[in-house]
């Protein structure tokens, strides 16, 4: 069977699956197969979260309203970072906030600590009021800040962008042009749910983020047109449950596959995927994932920066 | 760290009035213990199904687990039409069983966790409240003693006349306002009490954040934290 050893970013993993942002506490369940574990979004100040109820099934998949809930820089730092690194993979933080000052100082301190390979740039939570998703759909803000964390990181940046945007390319390009090192894509499409019965908005927190295999088509749409855009290796994700899925978004011009809502549902679905993967790499004959990607660009659409 | 997801096959499933049993074949899973739960998802799904439902057991015989379900859309419409489910658990944190005597107190589909409490806990005086005569029906599976309550009547009366004096542990398990108004007359009487609490959940193992409950003044994962939490922490 072939190997599913990939290298994203000079980092070599042994799988191209990991989890999404907030969709895994490995410190609760454990890794779960991951090659690599990305962390709920930290932020400066602990947040509580939204209100309940905070998620709302729909058809295939869910809405969900969290907002950021995470323990704040320090507890994570003092606590959590500790605990992770033990876990014996490596850890990508993911880092959330208000201001291009607020991430700048929470990559500054977690990409110190030597478990931490990646920091992943949240620009794109929908489930709170201002900062991130707005920066995220602003080109200009997404490239300084992504500028301005570059420089305080001695580990590779990745920007996690919104698909609720215009034109995917423009915030890709301007997280490219401030030096990102990989993008992330996708966060959660805004979504809403309605209450049947009070004909209110159902989540505590009033509109949420979609996520499931419902948002598939969409995230393949903005992985391929990232990738087409910028050549920048790319963590692909929205709606994957299979080694198939995953394999449509290396094509797409994914580099890794994240799994996120499908964890939800079925703790084994990583060690399943992976084993479907390395299952229909070898009916294929790719020697290893690597051979997949961005198999359905042209020869010609794809930057030398791939 | 998580317990081994199962396939288990159902071996029968029951009207038990409003309510309805789905009863599987254990096949040697771990059952953990009362108040614990269940991650249930029918197999296959249907596509407007996609989570599976947090739901704890009935009770547990050595070649049986049962659960007790309020058919209310479609994840439990495909539960109680599945061959198979898929089960995950045990999961989160039970009862903890004190010494000397014992008060369960049951409300609507709260009342599914109680059957099993009460063959470990014979002796449990025993009061239940329901909407109506058809959701009634299942207090037959809890104690054949059972004080049954229906609406407009509430649970809370019987409670409130047995509490004076009463020195042991309320266990209870039920809608938020009647497991309020439990946790406030132990309170009252400075009674020991235990809360199985209900929250939607996604996962049902600490990874979604969707089942945030107050417990101790915040915001918490009521997968991870409980779904049973002493009273005190719960309305902190």
């Amino acid at each position: 069977m072939p190997s599913l050893e990939t290298t994203f970013c000079g980092l070599r993993l042994p799988s191209p699956f990991v989890n999404g942002s907030g969709t895994l506490d490995a410190l609760v369940s454990g890794t779960l197969g991951v090659s690599a574990f990305v962390t709920k979004t930290v932020t400066l100040n602990p947040r509580e979260g939204n209100p309940p109820p905070r998620i709302a099934e729909t058809p295939a998949g869910m809405v969900n309203s969290i907002g950021l809930a995470n323990p704040g820089l320090d507890r994570f730092c003092e606590d959590d970072l500790p605990r992770l690194a033990e876990l014996g993979v490596p850890i990508v933080a993911s880092v959330g906030g208000w201001s291009p000052g607020e991430y700048a100082t929470a990559v500054a301190r977690i990409a110190a600590h030597p478990a931490v390979v990646a920091i992943e740039l949240n620009v794109s939570c929908p489930n709170v009021e201002s900062g991130c998703i707005s920066i995220g759909t602003d080109p200009r803000e997404t490239r300084a800040l992504v500028e301005r964390c570059r420089a305080e990181a001695n580990v590779p940046v990745l920007a996690k962008l919104s698909p609720s945007v215009t034109e995917i390319e423009a915030i890709a390009t301007a997280a490219a042009e401030g030096g990102a090192d990989g993008l992330v894509l996708i966060n959660t499409l805004r979504g809403i749910a309605i209450d049947r019965a009070t004909l209110r908005p159902l989540l505590g927190g009033g509109g949420g983020g979609l996520s499931g295999p419902a948002v598939k088509p969409v995230a393949l749409h903005a992985v391929f047109h990232a990738y087409a855009a910028t050549g920048l290796p790319i963590v692909g994700m929205g709606g994957v449950s299979s080694g198939a899925d995953a394999s449509e978004f290396l094509a797409a011009g994914a580099t890794l596959v994240g799994i996120g809502t499908a964890l939800f549902r079925d703790p084994g679905v990583v060690e399943r995927a992976a084993l479907e993967l390395a299952d229909e790499l070898g009916r294929r004959g790719a020697s290893g994932p690597e051979d997949l990607v961005a198999a359905a660009h042209p020869p010609t659409s794809t930057s030398s920066r791939a | 760290m998580l317990p081994p997801s199962r396939s288990l096959a159902v071996r029968a499933v029951e009207a038990c009035g409003a309510y309805t049993l789905l009863r599987l074949a254990r096949d040697g899973a771990d059952a953990g213990v009362p108040g614990q739960f269940f991650m249930l998802r029918a197999d296959p799904a249907p596509a407007d199904a996609y989570l599976p439902r947090p739901i704890s057991a009935a009770w547990a015989d050595d070649d049986e687990l049962a659960f007790l379900l309020d058919i209310r859309g479609p994840g439990t419409r495909a539960l109680a039409a599945a061959g198979t489910v898929d089960v995950l658990g045990p999961l989160g944190r039970g009862f903890e069983l004190a010494p000397g005597p014992a008060l369960l107190v049951g409300g609507g589909i709260g009342a599914a966790i109680l059957p099993w409490l009460v063959r470990i806990l014979p002796d449990a005086r025993v009061l239940l409240g329901f909407r109506s005569e058809a959701h009634a029906v299942c207090a037959g599976l809890v104690h054949p003693q059972a004080t049954v309550v229906v609406e407009p009547g509430l649970v809370t009366e019987p409670l409130a006349r047995l509490l004076p004096g009463f020195e042991g542990t309320v266990y209870a398990c039920g809608p938020d306002a009647m497991l309020g108004a439990v946790a406030a007359l132990a309170a009252e009487h400075g009674v020991a009490c235990q809360l199985a609490m209900e929250a939607a959940m996604a996962c049902g193992f600490g990874a979604c954040h969707g089942c945030a409950v107050k417990i101790d003044g915040r915001w918490k994962r009521l997968c991870v934290e409980g779904p049973v939490v002493e009273a005190s922490r719960a309305v902190a």
